[in-house]
């Protein structure tokens, strides 16, 4: 499907799901932990408030306790230790079949003894609606997910995408207070990809449901979410909107994990100036004195080269290393003094520079953040 | 050169195999058509041998035995059969799987030890308890326990080859306990439970060993008719009962095949 072919909705459409959404429903972790066997722990001590109507995206790399998380949710996994509410309903001993919560799964999990019709309607099915209102709203999700030309076919007759986008209607036309999406698109190539981050992004802001979405993939996280929840060994690190958790990470492994690679420790600092391997660097600001270690963080696209020095901002020399060719931007590696010193530059069409190229390289102050190591 | 003689090698040796396997059964099915009572020449094409067959009423009795205790047994070992694969299924992370070692042995001891151990156990029973004298229910017994492991094997793999968030799935979209086995589960399942009812339904009838220890003065099965007859000589009217034999065991076991091929398809989703 391309962009321009996500219609609106059709006004006649007289469920939830075609009409205007429900109330969503926000979701309060407590204190959760849980760990496997004796020293294989998971989660240990996540309290996490996701908001109704959110696009709430776990990221993490793998065994970071994100998709425990995710199953903790679904009720397919219980917590050790901890309380879980759903729409301000406790659900912590809830068994899966009697939450309203439906969950696409990374390898789909669709039945494969039913035809696409059966799999949408399996979940009516078991919540008792009878059959001619369960077609109806079968039908009225084919159409919203734009499925129609499937519903008689078999699972096995379906191509990644599609039993993708089936995936998603099976969950979806439940009408659930919360969908939960376990890296349903890790299957798909790149173009695929991007394509139903968009949709899927703009379906849940059209719905206004609360999605929990788990991926490995920061930018895949950015793109769709509007909070991020960034896990590491079964303890959050940070939780921000994508801004703040690509521009000012909390610690050095969000700076990582968000795809930074130009961090530098804290040797010493004085006033406004800290010294590291680059040298001794000017900041927006005073450290105070428990800031005075740690490391800085200098986002490889905040990089002038060429630029004057001008007040307020770093000068270094540097010598090209490497250079980067991606289409739309440069990457550069940088050499200042021994040090290795990443910089992405627009493809402007201005003259490349090469590699043993001796070049000025300007860092604004404000540009520079300060984090925990 | 060498490929092709090589290979026209293998095709021989292919058709040698065929020949050992089907030709002993294509002479049987032969001569029940003979209309001499020889199997020295053949005499022209007849059916008298199986109008004779339809008028023995003790043949007829030997037969109604096989397809009861065929049917019974495999209908049990079904039922058990598949609560022992699922139940293998649903815990094999805590490593089960010499249990089906446990329940396989017994099949491949010799049957004539496996049959006579049946027959004292039995009558052991009998006398110290006066239950389950020979009769057609020990037979089903001893029966089921042969037919056991197949069915287990064949349900287990069936749900090792599903991705196991199917499972989770269903729970995940609502439905109960029952409603798992009901809409899930059996539909799943349903083409290997009919590969494993006619996989049992062979085996059974094709058993004699075990058969003639356990079964009682009246419960003779077709196989144990057969031995009896050909005490007296191989007669055109037992290729006929063979040939009978010979394309209802061929149909079960070819139906038993198809339905586990139905499996496949779904398998990678």
């Amino acid at each position: 499907m391309n962009e321009s072919s996500s219609a609106i909705v059709s006004p006649e459409s007289t469920t939830a799901i075609g009409g205007q959404a429900r109330d969503a429903s926000a979701i309060t972790l407590t204190n959760l932990h849980k760990r496997f066997g004796h020293d294989a722990i998971a989660l240990e001590g996540v309290d996490l408030d996701i908001h109704a109507g959110e696009f709430f995206t776990l990221l993490g790399p793998s065994g970071c306790g994100k998709t425990t998380l995710l199953r903790i949710l679904a009720g397919l996994e219980a917590p050790d230790q901890g309380s879980l509410t759903i729409g301000g309903h406790p659900v912590t001993d809830t068994p899966p079949h009697l939450r309203s919560v439906n969950t696409v799964f990374q390898s789909y999990a669709l039945f494969p003894h039913l035809s696409v019709r059966d799999n949408l309607a399996f979940g009516l099915r078991m919540k008792g609606m009878a059959a001619a209102a369960r077609r109806q709203r079968v039908d009225d999700i084919a159409e919203f997910i734009k499925l129609g030309a499937l519903l008689e076919r078999r699972i096995d007759q379906l191509s990644g995408g599609q039993r993708q986008r089936v995936a998603l209607a099976r969950a979806l036309v439940c009408e659930p207070d919360v969908l939960l999406l376990d890296e349903p698109l890790s299957a798909l190539d790149a173009g695929l990809r991007s394509q139903l981050q968009v949709e899927l992004q703009r379906t849940q802001k059209r719905l206004g449901m609360t999605f929990v979405f788990v991926t490995h993939d920061q930018e895949e996280a950015m793109v769709m979410s509007d909070r991020i929840a960034v896990l590491d060994g079964g303890v959050i690190q940070q939780v921000g909107p994508p801004a703040d958790v690509y521009e000012r990470p909390v610690n050095a492994f969000v700076a990582r994990f968000m795809g930074h690679v130009n961090l530098f420790e804290i040797y010493a600092a004085d006033g406004n100036q800290a010294h590291t391997a680059l040298g001794w660097l000017t900041l927006p600001r005073s450290l105070a004195p428990e800031e005075r270690k740690g490391v800085l963080l200098i986002r490889q696209e905040v990089i002038e080269l060429d630029a004057d020095a001008t007040e307020n901002a770093n000068a270094l020399t540097a010598t090209v290393r490497e250079r980067l060719y991606r289409g739309s931007r440069i990457e550069y590696r940088l050499d200042v003094g021994g040090v290795t010193l990443m910089a992405t530059a627009s493809n402007l069409g201005q003259r490349l520079h090469s590699v043993g190229d001796q070049v000025k390289v300007s860092i604004f102050a404000d540009d520079i953040v300060r984090l925990d190591a | 050169m060498r490929t092709s003689r090589f290979r026209r090698g293998l095709a021989l040796f292919w058709w040698l195999i065929v020949a050992f396997l089907y030709l002993p059964l294509a002479v049987i099915v032969f001569y029940s058509f003979n209309a001499a009572n020889s199997a020295a020449y053949f005499a022209g094409f007849s059916l008298r041998w199986y109008q004779r067959l339809a008028h023995n009423d003790q043949l007829l009795g030997a037969l109604s035995n096989s397809l009861i205790l065929g049917i019974a047994s495999s209908l049990i070992a079904l039922i058990v059969g598949t609560l022992i694969g699922y139940g293998l299924y649903r815990h094999r992370a805590r490593r089960l799987g010499w249990l089906i070692v446990l329940i396989y042995l017994p099949i491949v001891m010799p049957d004539i030890v496996f049959g006579i151990s049946e027959m004292t156990f039995f009558v052991t029973l009998e006398r110290h308890f006066g239950v389950l004298g020979p009769s057609l229910l020990t037979m089903i017994i001893a029966h089921v326990t042969f037919q056991l492991p197949f069915v287990a094997l064949i349900v287990y793999s069936r749900f090792v080859g599903l991705d196991p968030t199917l499972f989770e799935a269903a729970k995940d979209l609502y439905a109960s306990p029952w409603q798992r086995a009901r809409h899930f589960l059996l539909p799943t399942l349903k083409p290997s439970l009919i590969a494993a009812f006619f996989l049992s339904f062979t085996l059974s009838v094709d058993d004699f060993v075990i058969s003639f220890f356990t079964a009682g003065p009246e419960n003779a099965t077709l196989p144990i008719y057969i031995w009896g007859a050909i005490r007296r000589g191989v007669s055109p009217e037992i290729n006929a009962i063979a040939t009978l034999m010979i394309a209802t065991v061929m149909l079960a076991a070819i139906l038993s095949l198809l339905f586990n091929r139905r499996d496949r398809p779904g398998r990678d989703s």
